[in-house]
């Protein structure tokens, strides 16, 4: 074995081994719950969905002609709870206008979401729903919570909030699509995946 | 032993190993269950790299249930996984697909076993080929340590660079009372706007927008809807000098306009006049309410004289003023 046999293959694995790495680390940033929705521009899939104190099922089809938010919250997710104000006033505020906020309970007993919501306020213009089997949630693929899914009054997903949202957020998302426009999915914040420990 | 029977021999461990590492990895066994085995495929959306087979949350054994339901409906595991993959992306896969972004990843392994034989058969086909080297063996040596060390110093520093840019937090966009200041309110409905401030009740920071709310409804001719929020910045005690001046004006406006109020109306702009008595709009206004409401017509046109004066008017206002000021001189009712 020869002396310039080994500095060229020792350069040649070096040089590999740093394709490598910089390859593998243009993903470190990659958050999975992160990319696109494959959602976006399809049918919003459907549910049927009992309320959370146990009253009569609402079917998604059933609110079709309107626009229909619908998020996952749980009263262990801290963005949940800043964010709950906004939504309900954002509810009240659009509720006129042919637009339905649904807030769906996300991996927790429906008798903890409804105690939460007791203290935190509840909108009269608002569907709180259970979500048995997480079925709901694996449909709309939640990575995590809060997540907002905007869906137009033909049916189909045009938009996605993935963190904490605030009025103006949820207002201007509400306004694109009244406009006929696909505001598409946009980051605002963390994520929360289970209760801490 | 001789040369040929331990190159045999070598080629057949190698080959026993290299099928037996074959069949490990393409045969599972028959007991295992098919929702396990699906299972073991998908990767829990809510851990770090664990499949919902081996992950305890509860939304792993959630989607384990969902898979179970799957097969006994006889779902093919490529159905299955095609219904997640409609939800979640590829991204709810253990193991990355065989194409597009990660394709490299597949590849990597048999690309660094062609180069591993073709650098052994280069070796074999070319021995002894560099022996001629001229520098002495110690500068060499010298050389070779120098060269090599810049080249991992070099690699190390560039992987850390790439690294440090790719772990970055996530790109959270401004959002409550930051996104409340300077922003763009054109496009901006009022119903979003109402709910804007409903939600920010308690922040000094919206009476910016609500004032832009109020002022949507007055020039409309709302005075219904706006009269609630002029009355909370005006009330408001952390309210600018010029949200409160604005608020009360337009209260004073509303109460005379609306009701005929002409009491209410001069005291709440006297009230905007002691907190600011340059007020352009709170002179306008109070001298519209001498004129309009309490006929004091010489009053009003001395004011409206006065606002004239003042090179920084802007042209709409002066044109209002100059409108009421000519009509005011003829005698004419206040409009």
């Amino acid at each position: 074995m020869t002396g310039r046999v080994l500095r060229w293959t020792g350069l040649a694995v070096v040089g590999a081994t740093v394709i490598l790495a910089v390859v593998l680390a243009s993903r470190f940033g990659t958050d999975p719950g992160l990319v696109d929705s494959p959602l976006l521009g399809e049918p919003a899939p459907e549910f049927d969905l009992a309320g959370l104190d146990g009253s009569d099922g609402t079917a998604l089809s059933e609110l079709r002609g309107d626009v229909v938010v619908v998020n996952f919250f749980a009263s262990w997710c801290l963005e949940c709870r800043e964010e709950h104000d906004d939504l309900v006033a954002t509810s009240e505020s659009f509720a006129d206008r042919g637009v339905t906020f649904v807030q769906i309970g996300y991996q927790e007993a429906p008798a903890e979401s409804l105690a939460y919501l007791a203290q935190a306020g509840m909108s009269a213009a608002t569907l709180y729903l259970a979500d048995p089997g997480s079925r709901t949630a694996i449909a709309y693929g939640v990575f995590g919570i809060p997540e907002t899914f905007f869906i137009d009054p033909e049916g189909t997903v045009v938009g996605k909030i993935i963190g904490e949202a605030d009025a103006l957020i949820l207002g201007a998302t509400i306004d694109a699509i009244m406009a006929g426009e696909r505001p598409g999915q946009r980051i605002t914040g963390d994520t929360r995946q289970r209760p801490d420990p | 032993m001789s040369e040929r029977i331990r190159n045999v021999a070598t080629v057949i461990v190698i080959a026993v190993m290299a099928i037996a590492l074959v069949l490990l990895t393409s045969t599972q066994p028959a007991d295992v269950d098919r929702v396990e085995q699906i299972g073991l495929r998908i990767k829990c959306p809510v851990c770090q790299g664990e499949s919902i087979a081996n992950s305890p949350s509860p939304m792993a054994e959630d989607m384990m249930d969902l898979v179970s339901e799957r097969v006994a409906a006889g779902v093919s595991d490529q159905g299955i996984i095609d219904e997640l993959l409609g939800s979640y992306t590829g991204a709810v896969l253990l193991d990355p697909p065989a194409s597009g972004s990660t394709l490299a990843l597949w590849l990597a392994p048999m690309v660094a076993l062609a180069l591993g034989v073709g650098v052994i058969l280069w070796w074999q086909r070319h021995p002894g080929s560099d022996t001629h080297d001229p520098a002495p063996p110690v500068e060499r040596s010298r050389t070779r340590l120098l060269t090599g060390g810049v080249v991992l110093i070099l690699a190390f520093a560039g992987i850390v660079v790439v690294a440090s840019n790719s772990l970055q937090d996530r790109p959270a966009e401004a959002a409550g009372a930051a996104a409340l200041e300077g922003q763009d309110l054109s496009e901006v409905s009022n119903e979003t706007m109402e709910a804007v401030v409903a939600a920010n009740a308690d922040n000094p920071e919206v009476n910016g927008m609500r004032l832009a709310l109020a002022e949507r409804y007055f020039e409309v001719g709302d005075y219904r809807s706006a009269f609630p929020h002029y009355l909370l910045v005006a009330e408001d005690p952390e309210a600018t000098a010029g949200e409160a001046v604005t608020a009360l004006v337009r209260l004073g406006w509303m109460a005379y306009d609306g009701n005929g109020e002409v009491e209410t109306a001069t005291r709440l702009v006297d009230e905007a006049l002691a907190i600011d008595p340059r007020s352009t709009v709170a002179l306008y206004v109070r001298a519209r309410l001498r004129w309009c409401g309490a006929g004091e017509t010489d009053q009003a046109i001395e004011t409206f004289e006065g606002l004239l004066t003042d090179p920084g008017l802007d042209p709409e206002t002066a044109a209002g003023i100059e409108a009421d000021l000519e009509l005011a001189r003829d005698g004419g009712e206040c409009p």
